[in-house]
């Protein structure tokens, strides 16, 4: 896992447009949003569905495969912001941004990824 | 009758149809048109004009609003932003059971549309989901004795040329656990009472300006603003069942809860 603590632009961008922006059911307190942390892996499912999707995600860490659950918005909203529920699909090498939970458990408030053909989705500046 | 005496009773006649049971609704062509689907500009604050920090967002420590609270609600709001602090103060509808409950129901992300009939005005709020009925056909609220408080509450207006008013009673409030107004811990009592102003202000923007009354925990009216933004023409509105996939409980002390996929929690600390 590559964690970055990115400088103060992506701070500013993170305020704006973090987890309580996204996360419009419920408080977003268990999630650092100072921090960003950076991650490669396979998503192994997407849960497009109601209140927020969650995607699965597993990465390698130490010869050890590690789950991490990384909610979004609605299907809803990102759904007219040009996600579909087939964005994220079983097998997918992704490279994803997400501020982490405060308490180091392995799940998170997804802002961006980047699949392995260039293509990007969320907050990927 | 004279040309200028027949234009109004023309106007009159127009804007008012007095129908045989005596109601009174507004002529369909006297109507405007709020159709397509709308937007909340802005973070989920409901008084954007006094919250500190500027563009705070409610959810986030030390985020207020400045209400004219009286001592009593002052305290009360002070302790609940304490809780945000710590991560506890618990947002009711994370249970995904209960609507919103006026007027919060007008600070909810997600598309807004409005069905407006002669009879009353319906406010759909995507998220939620949340429903307003707002009767325009000439009736009063219900006497205090059948009335009781409800999330919404009772809701009764009229038109004025091209803005909808109408007046908001007998919603539940704050009750320990019942209505919060948004998440920096913002509340009102069961005694409040919301006059809300709607109008289009042009084409692309609709404003709902209320003053809230509430003898329990205000000194004096409070006066907030809304903006709603028009979204693209056929901007379609969706289900939003809340419980269907809801992996953020919240505990007995108020935390929020994260689930893992198996539906246990994965926080290291429930409580």
């Amino acid at each position: 896992m590559k964690s970055i603590w990115l400088a103060a632009l992506l701070a500013i961008v993170g305020s704006v447009c973090g987890p309580s922006s996204v996360l419009a059911h419920h408080s977003g307190a268990m999630f650092d949003r100072e921090k960003v942390v950076e991650l490669k892996g396979t998503v192994k499912e997407l849960q497009w569905s109601n209140p927020h999707i969650w995607i699965q995600l597993v990465s390698r860490e130490n010869g050890t495969d590690k789950e991490w659950s990384l909610e979004g918005g609605s299907p809803n909203t990102l759904s007219r912001q040009g996600w579909r529920s087939t964005t994220f699909k079983p097998g997918d090498e992704v490279t994803v941004r997400f501020n982490p939970m405060k308490d180091g458990t392995s799940a998170g408030a997804f802002i961006g990824a980047r699949f392995s053909d260039g293509k990007t989705i969320g907050r990927w500046d | 009758m004279s040309r200028s005496a027949a234009l109004c009773a023309a106007t009159i006649c127009g804007l008012t149809f007095v129908a045989v049971h005596g109601q009174s609704t507004t002529s369909p062509a006297a109507l405007p048109d709020w159709s397509g689907a709308w937007v909340m500009e802005g973070p989920t604050v409901f008084d954007g004009a006094t919250v500190q920090p500027k563009n705070g967002r409610a959810g986030d420590a030390g985020v207020r609003e400045f209400p004219p609270y009286n001592d009593e609600w002052e305290a009360l709001y002070r302790k609940h932003i304490e809780l945000v602090k710590q991560g506890t103060f618990p947002d009711p509808i994370s249970t995904c059971g209960t609507p919103h409950g006026f007027p919060r129901l007008m600070n909810v992300p997600d598309v807004y549309e409005f069905a407006i009939t002669p009879e009353k005005v319906f406010v759909v709020a995507e998220n939620g989901p949340n429903i307003l009925r707002i009767y325009t056909d000439g009736r009063k609220h219900p006497a205090a004795e059948d009335l009781w408080p409800t999330y919404n509450g009772a809701s009764v207006g009229h038109w004025e040329g091209d803005t909808l008013v109408f007046t908001t009673i007998s919603m539940k409030g704050f009750s320990g656990k019942d209505v919060i107004v948004d998440r920096t811990g913002l509340v009102l009592s069961d005694a409040s009472r919301v006059t809300t102003r709607m109008r289009k202000l042009d084409a692309m923007t609709l404003e709902a300006q209320m003053v809230v009354e509430d003898p329990k925990a205000l000194k004096a009216p409070w006066r907030v603003s809304k903006r709603y933004r028009k979204q693209p023409p056929q901007t379609w509105g969706w289900d939003y069942a809340c419980a269907e996939n809801n992996r953020n409980p919240i505990s007995a002390g108020g935390k929020t809860l994260t689930l893992g996929p198996d539906g246990k929690p994965i926080d290291k600390v429930v409580d």
